[in-house]
């Protein structure tokens, strides 16, 4: 389960699985990620492994879908960039 | 042939994209973009390319409330997971856009203004909460190490089958932000930086001012735990027997 003799760029079940979060996340390098594809292909515990990691990922982002800011945050943010310029550059309009 | 066996993923992945995105461009189905996208795409070219060095007060003013305020939804929502409260997550929104205001003249317009904006709120958050709550930090040395070791327990550790990876798909979203609401705060913020807003790792080693590899311990040590509370949380709920008893 651990070796591939007959295959040249083997990556064992340690390598993969170190690295499996990195694949998830699309952070491996093209040559990395042709030997964990390979690997994951042929190996069906890492394959398993590899399922659960993607799912929490996906999981993590529907759960923390993005939730519209309450409108009094808009609001008081909004007044304070506009109150800020007027204050730093009093308006000239009536000299 | 490895992306199509992954259903569970795409399944539960697609919904939590869409909203957010910038101008929209790319998920626009239409092929004719009305006239306000068009004025909305002329300004943010314009913003790319402002002379920072020339521009008034009131300009600037406007070209943060065009570039910053878009982002407020989700800089909220990050607030709320990160600070895990609703009265905190806007002490905390207000705080950052105070600062990024005040600081618009520094920030280099056509990079990436939410990656700037998410640095603040690191720092920020960093510099309200962290002083209050006085929470041990664990070194970076330790991080590395159980890393390291994380290496070999993984692999021995027998992990959930398949039937059970599938039944961690039906629990609430509660249970996967109370799972997210108990790992180390780090933890939270890389792997909620990593899987809620996509940043790459260089990115999220940009905003927590961290080296790579000390995002890529978080990320890995993080997901473990949530992985193991989820677990937990799929047999409290009796989704799924005890890893114990799951003999195959």
């Amino acid at each position: 389960m651990s070796t591939h003799p007959d295959r040249v760029p083997a990556a064992d079940c340690a390598d993969v699985v170190l690295r499996l979060f990195e694949f998830v996340d699309n952070e491996t390098g093209p040559l990395d990620r042709a030997r964990i594809e390979a690997h994951l292909d042929e190996c069906g515990p890492c394959l398993a492994e590899y399922e659960r990691d993607l799912l929490v990922k996906a999981l993590v982002r529907r759960a923390c879908a993005c939730q519209q800011a309450p409108d009094t945050l808009r609001s008081q943010i909004l007044t304070r960039i506009t109150t800020t310029v007027t204050f730093v550059e009093p308006r000239q309009e009536h000299g | 042939m490895l992306i199509t066996a992954v259903t569970p993923g795409e399944r539960v992945g697609v919904g939590a994209l869409v909203p957010g995105r910038g101008l929209g461009w790319s998920t626009m189905t239409t092929d004719q973009p009305t006239i306000e996208q068009i004025e909305a795409q002329a300004l943010a070219e314009a913003d790319a390319a402002v002379d920072v060095s020339t521009e008034t007060p009131e300009e600037r003013a406007a070209r943060f409330e065009r570039e910053a305020m878009p982002l407020l939804d989700q800089m909220y929502s990050a607030a709320l997971r990160t600070t895990r409260n609703p009265t905190d997550a806007e002490d905390l929104v207000q705080e950052t856009y105070a600062k990024a205001f005040a600081a618009f003249h520094q920030y280099r317009p056509g990079t990436n203004l939410k990656a700037w904006m998410y640095r603040i709120l690191t720092n920020s958050y960093i510099n309200i909460y962290r002083k209050k709550q006085r929470q041990p930090l664990e070194s970076d040395a330790a991080e590395v190490e159980d890393y390291q070791l994380a290496r070999a327990a993984s692999h021995t550790s027998k992990g959930l089958r398949s039937a059970e990876t599938e039944a961690l798909d039906h629990l609430p979203d509660s249970d996967v932000t109370r799972a997210l609401a108990s790992i180390g705060e780090d933890f939270r913020l890389a792997v909620y930086l990593a899987d809620v807003e996509g940043f790459s790792y260089k990115e999220i080693a940009e905003i927590m001012d961290t080296p790579i590899g000390t995002v890529m311990s978080r990320l890995h040590r993080g997901r473990k735990q949530l992985r193991e509370l989820l677990t937990d949380y799929a047999v409290e709920r009796g989704v799924i027997s005890s890893p114990e008893e799951a003999t195959r």
